[in-house]
């Protein structure tokens, strides 16, 4: 019998076999469309500006450059991408393997499964990271021009870590819905779009369960006013956690995800069907 | 390479957790996001601590002339003369007043340099509290110069030549001083400043370039052929704006206006409040007179189009508005004056009874 690896090298393995497999699964086309959005819409706001029309005006106010970022961070990329992807791909970790049948063939490797997910879940790390990061950077530098790079960089760098902490947090939760339940797809969309979005709108603390309401408040750029009922609501419930306690929660909600997802494939059943 | 099997079943061959399993391609996708993010970061890392500008490939240090201006000036201007001279908004405003240039004319009767055929570039500043008594700022001319004969048209008015600190210097009456410190270069102004401007240069620092302030704004001066840079409180400090007019005026700080003058002019005026609570208040205060502006185009069509060029903007202690003349308003507004009755010979040899006559 084959000498059975280690935890952290048998995640590696895994991580190395999955890296690839998320890369360039038919998944990628979505994210490229979904990622790819702001980099073309910051195209066309440079073009815009470079023909001398301000290409955002709020209340007869143009908007600079770095205000058009910092509107594009929170609108696309924390309230859409980021859950998104994290949906999308944090439940097909486990539930493609069942779908597809070839559960038993990582689960006969000589390799905790607990390991297996873990592996799986730092290859969406890297794949989502690898593509969302980037994106920002390249939007960052078609948006912002070079003198206002030295007064930005630091909220630039802020940016980063929070959709990393993101795509962590959000990631593990629907790693645990994806190992946990059978329809997870809808279970994670119904969270993002239904459980989210109503609980930022409640006031009292229903919102302390959710993540968005953790990543919001670390957000350097000031909430986009715009007029529509969903931030005026949000705006005038607006209470926000200091940062220190936002990263703690996003940790721990990363950390316990993660933990329970582990502690679930371990323990777990799974029945293919024929 | 030796290929292990782990395990009792045999898998696809993508399920075989033996060897190197990352492709190719897949290491050439890691490896473009990381380049991404690290060209991206290092980018960003280069001018928070070194500064893009002071690179000084990616964004300019205004004009060199600025090497001549003393770092505690308190207004610079700069003109490329011979673009504005060559523009179509010259021509047009030739055209509606011949006597346009008339202040140039007398420039050239005092120096003997013809703004219009011998400069190419023009450089003002002032220096020291501003004072209206004193009220020549220093000129920087760039362009092409007959020395000799300029120097001895002033030498025949009386002017007197000395040498300082290796240049030659034309002064007259103690008011006026001249000297062509480049072959192609000429400063203009009080002897004192002409002096002051001489000595900055030879000792090739405290200059204007140094004043972060103002290098600031110049630097965001993206593509204009004109720009002046002002500050406020440093003009109010002396006595050119009345003490009744100082108490209106909002708590500005700087003032900078940019822009291209070609068919049309676009414009950019930009305010540094010290504060946001008066930056708020002033963009208050131009939000409103745009409203006004654009109710009162419903009345005028013909202005319409520079009302709604209006573009006021601006964040924290800065507001700026930015706007445009295109060149079909200019002709417009020619048209209008043209409109305007000119008084008629009689009616002027009535009001101005020419001795003679």
């Amino acid at each position: 019998m084959a000498k059975s690896l280690s935890p952290v090298a048998g995640a590696a393995r895994i991580f190395d076999l999955s890296l690839g497999e998320l890369i360039w699964s038919r998944r990628t086309i979505f994210m490229a469309l979904v990622v790819g959005a702001p980099v073309v819409l910051s195209i066309v706001v440079r073009i815009v500006q470079a023909s001398g029309i301000a290409p955002l005006r709020v209340n007869g106010v143009s908007v600079d450059a770095v205000s058009v970022f910092g509107m594009i961070i929170w609108v696309l990329f924390l309230r859409f991408i980021v859950p998104v992807l994290g949906v999308f791909y944090g439940t097909s970790l486990i539930a493609d393997e069942v779908e597809d049948k070839t559960i038993t063939y990582l689960f006969t490797r000589p390799l905790r499964r607990g390991a297996v997910l873990l592996g799986k879940y730092l290859a969406y790390l890297a794949c989502t990271t690898l593509v969302v990061l980037p994106s920002v950077m390249v939007v960052y530098f078609m948006l912002v021009p070079f003198r206002d790079v030295a007064r930005s960089f630091p909220a630039l760098l802020t940016d980063l870590g929070l959709l990393a902490a993101g795509i962590a947090a959000y990631g593990a939760v629907f790693t645990l819905v994806g190992a946990w339940l059978k329809r997870p797809l809808v279970v994670g969309l119904v969270f993002v779009f239904g459980w989210e979005q109503f609980a930022m709108l409640m006031p009292g603390y229903l919102r302390r369960f959710t993540v968005a309401y953790y990543l919001q408040s670390l957000v350097p750029h000031a909430m986009p006013a715009d007029q529509s009922v969903s931030s005026l609501l949000q705006s005038v419930f607006a209470e926000t956690p200091s940062a220190p306690l936002s990263l703690a929660v996003l940790l721990a909600i990363t950390l316990i995800s993660l933990g329970l997802a582990m502690r679930v494939i371990e323990r777990r059943e799974y029945v293919l069907e024929q | 390479m030796q290929v292990k099997i782990l395990g009792t079943m045999l898998p696809g061959p993508s399920y075989n957790l033996a060897g190197v399993l990352m492709t190719t391609r897949t290491q050439r996708f890691v490896f473009f996001g990381v380049a991404i993010l690290v060209v991206g970061l290092g980018t960003g890392m280069v001018a928070s601590y070194v500064g893009l500008p002071n690179l000084g490939i990616l964004a300019g240090n205004g004009p060199v002339e600025l090497a001549y201006i003393p770092s505690d000036a308190t207004a610079v201007a700069y003109a490329d003369v011979r673009e504005i001279m060559d523009s179509g908004v010259r021509q047009k405003l030739l055209k509606l007043s011949p006597d346009a240039d008339s202040g140039a004319d007398e420039f050239e009767a005092e120096t003997g340099i013809n703004i219009q055929t011998d400069v190419d570039r023009l450089v003002a500043a002032v220096t020291g509290t501003p004072d209206p008594k004193n009220a020549r700022p220093l000129l920087l001319a760039r362009g092409r110069f007959d020395t000799a004969r300029i120097e001895a048209a002033i030498r025949a008015k009386g002017g007197t030549v000395e040498q300082y600190n290796r240049q030659r210097l034309i002064t007259f009456e103690n008011s006026l001083g001249l000297s062509f410190v480049e072959p192609d270069l000429a400063l203009v102004g009080e002897p004192s400043a002409v002096k002051r401007a001489i000595d900055t240069k030879a000792a090739g620092r405290q200059n204007i370039t140094e004043n972060q302030n103002v290098m600031r704004l110049v630097r965001e001066f993206d593509g204009g052929n004109a720009w002046a840079v002002a500050h406020v409180e440093a003009v109010m400090s002396g006595n050119v704006i009345p003490a009744e007019v100082k108490q209106q005026l909002p708590p500005v700080t700087w003032f900078a206006i940019s822009g291209r003058v070609d068919d049309g002019i676009h414009a950019t005026v930009r305010a540094e409040t010290r504060d946001e609570a008066a930056a708020n208040n002033l963009r208050d205060v131009i939000r409103g007179i745009v409203g006004l502006a654009r109710l009162q185009a419903g009345q005028h069509p013909e202005l319409a189009e520079v009302v709604n060029s209006l573009e006021l903007g601006g964040t924290g202690t800065t507001v700026s508005l930015g706007f445009t003349v295109p060149p079909a308003v200019i002709d417009i507004l020619g048209a209008m004056r043209a409109k305007q009755p000119r008084p008629s010979e009689a009616a002027l040899l009535q009001v101005l009874p020419l001795p003679g006559l």
